[in-house]
């Protein structure tokens, strides 16, 4: 193929080669000022975060967030890490439960999308809407909580972090629309050859589909990491809190409480939880995911069905 | 193969929905779901008869349009970018610092902006101050917040949604633009001929997605963002925020359903609309 | 064909697989009786005689608030005690404050398993026993096995907690008075040789100077925020000072308290509220606080420890403690707390403030309730709930104060304020003016008949909703200044509240209140 690409290019070189490159560094001109107009405002704020993260709380109380520390102090991250053993125990039932549940989450998801999307298949759109319609009607808090915590019994358990939020009709339908673009030919070829559904699925369609495997799988691994909804309803034993729900309990009980000695007439005499513990919180709940990030980033990698057909 | 997610969905989506019932209940503890009294359309009584439904009702429906539109140009424009414009560490660099905003929750994103914001000594008026210019009331009028919220909304769903722009972009047959390159086009037509009606799927799926839950509202940025100050309800209330507020009084399960039915109901009309139209045009890329 | 037939199976089974599930839970929750009507006969299922308790039990309370760090030590030292009494342990679970709110009634309404529940009147108390949530009350039961609070516990505390005439919570016996005072700096007001602040024109005048010549400093400021749903100062500017009682702080309806008929009106209407928002208005016109004080996330308090606010508005209490936290951080700057309705009556804070209930589908309720008595009136257990294991977490100074140690906030932050009682300990750093306050006002304290009247909203919860939506929309920025025309937004604000169905509010509140009376 690029021998082929070579003769081509050399043949159009001397004609259009002027225009292309013009039109070329346009698009790169574009391309960076755009882009980088767009990190700037994404970074800033982020930057605000830290710089108040490390910053004394009176300095924030007086004059605002600031872009560099004018008082450095390390006294939130002190006050966060101050007891050790539980935010590590935090970050293992978050890690343990990411992992989990994204990989089989993710794999239920393309399986599901996987059947779905194959136009053979003649049910496809009724189960689609079967699927769809649970976005659009709701029973509500009650009905689900009691679903889990009567019915199934979930209640304070490490799995309870993870069930719920393994399957998301958004993901499979997405995964449905990547999936669909893989070429028929691929699965038809192999159907002949005698294959299984699942066979050809789990040897065939997982490894064609890397990119929309990395971008759900990225979803769901986000959602299982930065959800405390489930551990805010259902856990209360302490070495299952994952890291979101500890970090947001040390934060709302001072602001409820506060709100609540307005109406109950008792003493307020806590500390107030301080600004630069909220954004010390952020950075460390954001930090061990961003860092993973720029890995998965390597499978955004295009062209891989082209190979495969052609061979 | 479909049993598991059929299987999970019937428990954890199906059963629960009985309990739209309690939207036509007066609940209490003693009859629980099924044993509580009927009151009709009791519970939404008080969502239509405050004379603002129509007004939260409007504005979850614009705000939604407006950050489907603007959001999903946006990230299609940044993932074409990404893609075909900048070089790779320059890529990988940019995307990870445009998924920074996502991890940032709605309650800090609050208190930026009021930090940016506010009349005394927010950010913005503070330079406007040194560089003799009037400081301007933001927190306290009306017209400048549609603005605000699709702007904030777009800045923290950049990240998230060019990550799917771009994995679908890096699925499209590159044999289309070597052939393309051959006859001629420059890289705008290229990108305007063969990776924009490329993305079409994939837009389709996304919007007729959104379409669904046009009449949610992001509860937690339109709290947190605008808090309880009366004078920017008008064209800030979504309906989310406006049942959340009728009932810190008392917890009535059965209005917060009633609201919540009525959200689905139009939900529901808009998409069965939507997704019509969308299998006229092409069968395949309708949701259902 | 074949589709259609499968397909109509699938749909079956999920009819079939919805209805069993759904069977199930109603035979559950059916079994458990209406709370409203339940007869005291359930959870006799122990011997009934006082501290002969053959059976140990453990009884589980549902708190407010987050674990406190101590739990273990120090319930592992008050279930000791309660054991040798009474032969029985407690163990509690925790709301953390972020969200008692939607945890609460859920877990009432899976049927969990706990015996007491911490209540209270802004914790929805009155709609969680008209729901069925709490188990009736009776005087036999309250007597048998509350000796001791029976004969501690005031009638008009016992009144005011009933609801439609049934009891369902022991309320906390703590008749303080509620009214709110003003934190000022002092070292300010001696700076400009101002009045002493002790009404509300000595107030402004405060405010106005310190906002004319301090810059960089808020004369006054509040946290509209957090959505209550008046001006924080109305309190203090409407209520106390007209002797007004307001019926309930989510509606705008009052009466006058020595009104013996209890004619309530709306408080928008009132030639006093038109005054007072002109008051305000002169305040705003002066720069007295923020444009955007509506949005204002701080925190109060903080702000004043910063120098960055000079006044602010909160119960006797709370500001006696801020008075004493300061004079130990930062001497130099003096606090002083102004009363500014030093002559107006005063009422005693309802007993629904806080309390303990029992869980309607509680098996234990007797044992429960001898817990809750000794919570409230056995010294050493009431030492033990409410401040901790004494030497660690707090230091007794005789019988009725205590100390901070560095280990108190290991043991605070939950709502054990249910078991408040005469028992109760005072910090004995608490100011000196703080005590003169509150001396002066005990004197004070006025009873009326309505006193232990309580409104039952359940025929007009949807007016109450839009009511409350309105004067979060409409008064508040009115009252905050932020509306020109003061006028104009006072009629906006009547006419917004018609819309929104005061007047039927005002109808059944009234008609209770008649009922009411007439009863008496």
């Amino acid at each position: 193929m690029s021998a082929v690409m070579t003769t081509e290019k050399s043949d159009n070189a001397p004609r259009g080669a002027g225009k292309k490159q013009m039109d070329r560094l346009l698009l790169t001109v574009l391309g960076y000022v755009f882009i980088s107009l767009l990190a700037i405002v994404c970074i800033i704020p982020f930057l605000l975060i830290i710089s108040s993260s490390l910053t004394e709380e009176s300095t924030i109380v007086e004059n605002g967030f600031q872009l560099l520390p004018t008082a450095f102090s390390v006294d939130a991250y002190a006050l966060l890490f101050k007891y050790p053993a539980q935010m590590l125990k935090a970050y293992g039932v978050t890690i343990a439960v990411t992992a989990l549940g994204t990989l089989a989450g993710l794999f239920l998801t393309a399986m599901t999308a996987y059947v779905l999307q194959r136009k053979d298949f003649k049910w496809r759109n009724k189960f689609s809407f079967f699927f769809f319609f649970t976005t659009l009607f709701s029973g509500g808090l009650v009905p689900w909580y009691l679903m889990i915590v009567n019915y199934l019994d979930l209640k304070d358990k490490l799995i309870v972090l993870i069930l719920p939020m393994l399957l998301n009709v958004f993901y499979i339908i997405v995964m449905k629309s990547f999936m669909s673009s893989i070429p028929e030919a691929i699965t038809e070829s192999a159907k002949i050859d005698g294959a299984g559904d699942f066979r050809i699925f789990i040897q065939l369609m997982l490894p064609l589909s890397k990119p929309a495997l990395a971008t759900i799988g990225l979803f769901i691994a986000l959602g299982y990491w930065n959800d405390w909804y489930h551990a805010l309803l259902f856990i209360s034993s302490e070495n299952l809190m994952p890291l979101q729900y500890y970090l947001y309990k040390m934060l709302g009980n001072m602001d409820g409480m506060r709100k609540a000695m307005v109406s109950s007439g008792a003493v307020v005499t806590m500390n107030i939880p301080t600004e630069s513990l909220k954004m010390a919180m952020t950075i460390v709940a954001t930090g061990p995911i961003l860092l993973a990030y720029p890995f998965i980033q390597r499978y955004f990698v295009q062209g891989l069905t082209i190979g495969a057909v052609k061979g | 193969m479909l049993t598991p997610a059929v299987l999970f969905f019937i428990l954890f989506a199906y059963v629960p929905m009985a309990g739209i019932v309690l939207a036509f209940k007066q609940f209490n503890y003693g009859g629980g779901i099924f044993g509580s009294p009927w009151n009709g359309l009791d519970n939404f009584r008080f969502f239509f008869e405050s004379g603002n439904a129509w007004t939260v009702t409007r504005n979850t429906a614009l705000y939604n349009i407006a950050f489907i539109i603007v959001n999903n140009v946006l990230q299609i424009a940044a993932a074409i970018l990404l893609f075909e414009a900048v070089g790779k560490w320059f890529r990988k660099l940019s995307q990870t610092v445009m998924f920074l905003p996502y991890f940032i929750s709605w309650v800090v994103v609050g208190a930026i902006a009021y930090n940016l914001f506010n009349y005394d000594v927010g950010t913005l008026n503070s330079i406007l101050a040194a560089i003799g210019l009037e400081r301007i009331d933001i927190y306290n009028t009306p017209s400048y917040w549609p603005f605000i919220l699709v702007l904030v909304s777009a800045w923290k769903a950049l990240g998230y949604g060019s990550v799917m722009y771009l994995a679908a972009i890096t699925g499209i047959d590159t044999e289309m633009y070597e052939a393309a390159e051959i006859d001629g086009a420059n890289v705008f037509q290229r990108i305007i001929h063969i990776t924009i009606p490329n993305l079409y799927p994939t837009i389709i799926i996304l919007v007729l997605l959104a379409v669904g839950n046009i009449f949610r509202g992001d509860f937690g940025m339109f709290y947190n963002m605008v808090g309880n100050n009366g004078l920017l309800f008008s064209s800030t209330d979504v309906i989310d925020t406006f049942v959340f507020r009728s009932l810190t009084t008392s917890n009535e399960i059965g209005l917060s359903a009633a609201a919540g039915f009525f959200q689905s109901v139009l939900g529901f009309a808009t998409i069965l609309l939507a997704n019509y139209a969308v299998r006229k045009y092409d069968k395949d890329h309708a949701l259902f | 064909m074949q589709n259609k037939k499968t397909l109509m199976l699938l749909f079956a089974l999920m009819l079939v697989l919805t209805t069993v599930i759904s069977a199930c839970g109603s035979n559950n929750t059916a079994s458990h009786n209406n709370g409203a009507s339940n007869a005291p006969a359930e959870g006799t299922t122990e011997p009934t005689t006082n501290g002969g308790n053959s059976e140990e039990l453990v009884i589980k309370m549902l708190l407010l608030g987050g674990k406190p760090i101590d739990y273990d030590t120090v319930f592992g030292e008050l279930n000791k005690k309660l054991k040798e009494k009474i032969n029985a342990t407690v163990q509690a679970e925790f709301l953390d404050w972020s969200d008692w709110n939607q945890k609460y009634p859920l877990k009432f309404a899976a049927s969990e398993d706990f015996d007491i529940a911490y209540t209270a009147n802004w914790a929805f108390y009155n709609d969680q026993a008209l729901k069925g949530g709490f188990l009736e009350l009776t005087d036999e039961l309250l007597q048998k096995n509350m000796p001791l609070t029976w004969k501690a516990m005031p009638t008009v505390a016992w009144e005011q907690s009933k609801v439609n005439g049934k009891q369902y919570m022991v309320p906390n016996n703590n008749p303080e008075v509620i009214d709110k005072a003003v934190l000022i700096r002092e070292d300010l007001r001696k700076k400009y040789n101002l009045d002493p602040v002790n009404s509300p024109e000595t107030f402004a005048n405060y405010v106005k100077t310190i906002a004319a010549n301090e810059k960089g400093i808020n004369a006054y400021s509040a946290k509209p925020a957090d959505g209550w749903k008046w001006h924080e100062l109305d309190q203090i500017l409407l209520e106390q000072k007209n002797e007004w009682n307001l019926v309930d702080y989510n509606m705008p309806l009052a009466y006058k308290l020595d009104d013996a008929s209890g004619k309530v009106f709306n408080i928008y209407d009132t030639p006093e509220f038109k005054e007072l928002l002109k008051y305000y208005k002169d305040l705003v016109d002066n720069h007295a606080w923020s444009k955007n004080i509506v949005n204002n996330k701080n925190d109060v308090w903080q702000d004043m420890k910063a120098g960055k606010t000079a006044s602010y508005v909160h119960n006797l209490g709370t500001l006696s403690s801020n008075l004493a936290e300061l004079r130990r951080e930062k001497p130099e700057v003096e606090l002083a707390i102004a009363d500014l309705t030093p002559d107006k009556k005063k009422i005693a804070a309802i007993s629904t403030q806080n309390g303990f209930a029992i869980h309607a589908t509680s098996k234990k309720a007797e044992r429960a309730l001898m817990v809750i008595d000794l919570l409230q009136n056995d010294k050493e257990i009431h030492d033990l709930f409410m401040y901790g294991i004494a030497g660690t977490h707090y230091e007794a100074v005789g019988d009725d104060k205590f100390n901070a140690t560095a280990s108190t906030a290991n043991f605070m932050g939950f709502s054990n304020w249910g078991a408040n009682s005469p028992l109760n300990r005072k910090d004995a750093s608490y100011p000196a003016e703080g005590d003169a306050i509150e001396a002066a006002w005990k004197q004070k304290v006025y009873n009326f008949d309505l006193e232990t009247f309580v409104f039952n909203d359940t025929k007009v919860k949807n007016e109450v909703a839009n009511v409350g939506n309105v004067m979060i929309r409409y008064a508040i920025p009115l009252e905050y200044g932020l509306i020109k025309d003061i006028d104009k937004g006072q009629a906006d604000l009547i006419k917004q509240l018609k819309a929104a169905g005061i007047d039927k509010l005002q109808t059944e509140l009234q008609s209770q209140i008649d009922a009411f009376l007439a009863s008496k």
